[in-house]
Order: C-alpha cells, then structure tokens, then sequence
C-alpha cells in the first residue's frame, strides 16, 4: 500500500538520505519526521531517564519528542526538510 | 529580501490571525514583519505543503487553496517574511529573538501582535509516551499538508469534531480507520447540534463527513478512552475502555492518533509577565484582554485562537479586530472609523462564538479520564516524570505548579511543559481537590524553545567582543 497518494500533487525529486546507515528514498522538501514514521522508523530517541524509545509526536515543533542527529547535530525533525544526501542517526543519541 | 532591525509591528505567527493582521497594519503603511517558524503561511490549520511538490492538475484540497491566497496577500502587500524562524525570546519593550539555520537574530519593534495559535491537549494514558501513538493534529498535518497516509492501519482516538475530519480524510485518501475511540457519547453530539447550526456551512460539512464515516462502517466507540496502549510486534495493541462501564476491549493496529481539544499557546504572554485568566471552554489558561484584543501590557496584543480558542474562521477576523486597536491606539485612524471597522466584526465573532462553545463543549476532559490515569503513566515526557511522583510531591506539601515543578522537575524539559502543564494541573487539582485554576500556571521562562549552542554564538573574532568594565573590588 502507497502512503503517499497522488491524487494532488506530483512529489519533489527522488532522493536518497542515509538513515543508521541504511539508504532510504524520499522526496526533496518531504519533513523528515514523516518520512522515517511511514518508512517503518518510528523510534527516534530514547527518553532521558527510563532510556524508552520515543518518536514523532505533535509534529508541530512544540513536544520537542522527534529530535534525532542530522548530519551529526541535534534537531527536531518535524521541521528538516529532505536533501539529497543527509546522514540520519536515531536510537541512543549521546553514544557517538 | 533584505530585513529592517526595527518595525512598527512585529506579528507572531503567520496563521489566519497573523495574516489578517500583517495586512491590514501593511494597508495602513506601518512597517510590520511577519515570523513563524514553519516554512511558509497557513499556521498548522492550512500548512502548506512540501516546497518541492508540484501541482497536478486543478484538484486541491481546500486549505491549501487558502494557504496560497495567504502568501499572495502578504506579498501583494509588500509585508516583510521571516519564515523558518523559531521565536526563543522576547523582551518588554518589545525585542524579539529568533533563530534559523544559519544563527540568531533581533529584531525591535513598538508594537507586537501574538497570534501564536495552539497546541494539542492530550491526557496520558499508559503508553502514549510509544512511538506510533500520535497527536490527532499531527494525523491531520501529514494527511493536509503531505497528502500521506499515517500508515496503514488508524486508530483514532479522543474527541470533538477533529475526530471526524481525520477519520474522513483518511477515508477520502483510500487508508484504513480501525475504529473511532471517542470519549463523549451520542447524546453530547445531539446535545450540540442546535448550536452547531448556527455555523450551516460547516454543519453541512460535519454531516457530510460523518456520512462517509457511517456508509464505512468504521467501529465507533462512544463514551470510551483508551485505557493502555502496548507495543506488539506488528504495531500497537490498543485497550480502549467505556467511561461509565469500564468494559474493555483490545485493537491491535499500526498508529493511534488521539487528541482531546486544543490549548492557547501563552508562552510569549507568560515570558512578558502579562496577567491571564483561566477560562476551560477557551481552552484553559488565556492572557487577559478586553474585546479589542489588547493585552494587560500596552502595545501588545494577543489575537486568534492564541487568545482562545473559537476556529480558523474567527481568528482571521479577530486579526483585523486587533489591528484596528492597535491603529485606533496609535492615532492612525480616528475614533469613526475605528468603530465603523470593529462593530461589523463584532457583530460576526459573536456568531460565531455560538459555534465555538458548542466544539469545545465537545471538547471538554471528562473527570474520569484523569481519574483513571495510573500511577506508573508519564505525565512529563520530556523528564519521565510519572503520576506518582507527581503525587509524592503535593504529599510532601507542594501547592502550586511551580512547586511542583522545583520539586520533580516537571515543565523544566525541552517542552517547557507545553505538553504536560494541562495533565498535572488536573491529576494534582483532583489530588487536593481544588479549582486548577488555583495552581497557578508555570512561570514563562526564556529559551522558548530549545536554542542550538552554535547558532546562539554564531561566528565571531575574540577582538570584536566587547569588554565590560572592571567592577569595583
């Protein structure tokens, strides 16, 4: 089943980002959030204390839950934006 | 386009109300900015899609249509944008911080219009802190925005009307809803409908939705929360549970989706030390203001559903309602013409707000849903602070949130509490039986937001730092 439908809109370029240094094809300008939740990646980091997974969750820059490393850095992925080429971490944010 | 440093107005929030308003200060020629920290006009009500999709023939949904004609209206009127940028601080004054990709910025003005919109209220439950438990907006911000399915399998849960919409969408888009998990019950929807009329256009639209929902045949579950969410191999385990029953029943499925209503966003309101009032059916703590939409600090205003929550539709007029205050304050236009602009709108936010007691009457946190929250649940996720910790705190004598708060560290995470001030204002005010108005609200404190070490130092030479003066032995 096709997540994406396309009844609208025809996507951005197809693009590949690397995610826990797997390939994973997107779309340019797609959310990163979305992205990795519909592509089967939905644990991002783990919580401070209890070390439990957690994910996208108000997709509105506000939780502050879907923070993964963007090309080594920190961010909240619900406001990155697909590029070609992106190295993405999730899990255990602090092990380097 | 190149930014001034200093602006007549500063508007916060590029949704229906901080459109409405940047206009209309830009009709007048005040010199007015326009931040949001998303990529374009819309707020979450109509975000925009993707930059890089393109259009593929005449169909469109109809928020995006609106979002469009946003964009075209601030630049229309030569309003200045800064997009992508998250505001992390603001000054009495005013000065505004922000920061985007590429470090912080400043900016000053005399006036500032707040039209920060709203976040999602969500009860805990035990298990929402799993990955695939989502909030009910965000459901809507990936269908609206991305025109993508969540996943394959939906459970939706919560309340009030942003269930159906979902629930259609996803219909519309040819995806699976599970079941509809929502917590009020047949009669509290018939209870409304007399109000809900007095909006015919989107009644219409409501039983439109609600149609196809009934024509597919998802399972609704009236009266019912959920009660334990679970990870499984294949997704979720959902236990749902009737409120006054407490029959439970387990679906398994792929996301959840659940929101119980929508809370105005008061960070700013709070940081400035503005008064507030506490008003449920407004969505809980507001900032006090008259009916101009004038805060209890002078030149600032607080507008659109920020200012409590009555819909998209009221926000915008509630923009151009708060401009005409701001001009009538600023000796732009006379008292004439400020009362032939204010008393139409007026007269049209009142209807309205016959609709918007009615959607949040449908949105109103029945008692049980806290009651029934255990004692191992995570109120706080950002510092996995559970409900009993909570408790422990207000056994040792804590009062008020902001004890609370000193005590177990709740609301000090990088949401700054925007996601779980709602949820321990209620457990603790069932805990000591009191008014959660009584608690208090958490003390706004600066960063805002998160704010990246590296962008808040930027690049800079040891020589250019300027060197404060020795202070006295």
């Amino acid at each position: 089943m096709n997540l994406r439908i396309s009844d609208y809109f025809e996507r951005g370029k197809k693009v590949k980002i690397i995610v826990n240094d797997k390939v994973l094809e997107a779309f340019e300008g797609e959310c990163l959030s979305i992205v990795l939740f519909i592509s089967n990646q939905k644990n991002l980091r783990l919580s401070p204390i209890k070390n439990e997974n957690r994910g996208m969750f108000c997709l509105m820059g506000s939780c502050q839950e879907c923070v993964v490393l963007l090309n080594g850095k920190k961010v909240t992925s619900c406001n990155v934006f697909i590029e070609e080429g992106m190295i993405i971490k999730t899990g255990d944010l602090n092990e380097s | 386009m190149s930014l001034k440093k200093e602006y007549d107005v500063i508007v916060i929030g590029a949704g229906p109300s901080g459109v409405a308003s940047a206009i209309k200060c830009a009709e007048k020629r005040l010199k007015v900015l326009i931040i949001d920290s998303s990529q374009n006009t819309g707020g979450q009500i109509y975000r925009a899609p993707p930059k890089s999709y393109i259009k593929k023939n005449e169909k469109s949904l109809k928020e995006n249509l609106i979002q469009k004609k946003f964009s075209e209206d601030l630049k229309k009127h030569n309003v200045d944008t800064a997009y992508n940028h998250t505001v992390w601080q603001v000054s009495p004054g005013f000065r505004v911080d922000a920061f985007n990709e590429n470090g912080t910025v400043k900016w000053k003005t005399k006036n500032l219009i707040l039209a920060t919109g709203t976040y999602e209220k969500i009860i805990p439950f035990e298990g929402w802190t799993i990955p695939g438990v989502i909030g009910l907006a965000a459901c809507t911000l990936i269908l609206k925005s991305h025109q993508i399915i969540p996943g394959k399998n939906i459970v939706l849960a919560g309340n009030g009307p942003l269930l159906i919409l979902v629930a259609y969408y996803i219909l519309k888009f040819g995806g699976k809803v599970d079941a509809i998990i929502d917590t009020s019950s047949k009669s509290d929807w018939l209870k409304s409908t007399f109000a809900l009329i007095s909006n015919p256009h989107n009644f219409l639209q409501g039983i439109f939705w609600m149609l196809k929902i009934l024509i597919s045949r998802i399972p609704i579950y009236s009266n019912s929360m959920v009660n334990k969410v679970i990870k499984n191999e294949k997704g979720l385990s959902v236990e749902l549970k009737g409120i006054n029953d407490h029959k439970t029943k387990v679906i398994n499925t792929e996301v959840l989706a659940v929101g119980h209503g929508l809370i105005p966003s008061t960070d700013i309101t709070r940081l400035l030390g503005a008064d507030h009032i506490y008003n449920e059916l407004k969505g809980g703590w507001i900032a006090k203001i008259d009916k101009y939409f004038r805060s209890s600090i002078k030149s600032l205003y607080v507008t659109g559903d920020g200012s409590g929550i009555s819909g998209a539709i009221a926000a915008y007029d509630k923009g151009i309602l708060a401009t005409c205050a701001l001009l009538y304050d600023e000796k732009i236009i006379d008292e004439k013409e400020f009362n032939n602009l204010s008393n139409k709108i007026l007269r049209r936010l009142n209807r309205y707000e016959i609709f918007a007691k009615a959607i949040a009457n449908l949105n109103s946190t029945p008692k049980e849903l806290i009651k029934e929250i255990a004692d191992n649940t995570i109120l706080c996720r950002c510092e996995d602070i559970t409900k009993k910790d909570i408790i422990h705190a207000t056994e040792k004598g804590a009062k008020d949130l902001n004890q609370i708060k000193t005590w177990t560290r709740c609301g000090m995470g990088p949401c700054q509490g925007r996601t779980c001030q709602y949820a321990i204002a209620s457990v603790v005010s069932n805990q000591l039986n009191c008014k959660i108005e009584d608690l208090g609200y958490l003390t706004g404190r600066s960063p805002l937001r998160p704010v990246p070490l590296d962008k808040s130092i930027g690049d800079f030479k040891y020589e250019e730092i300027t060197k404060v003066e020795e202070a006295p032995l």
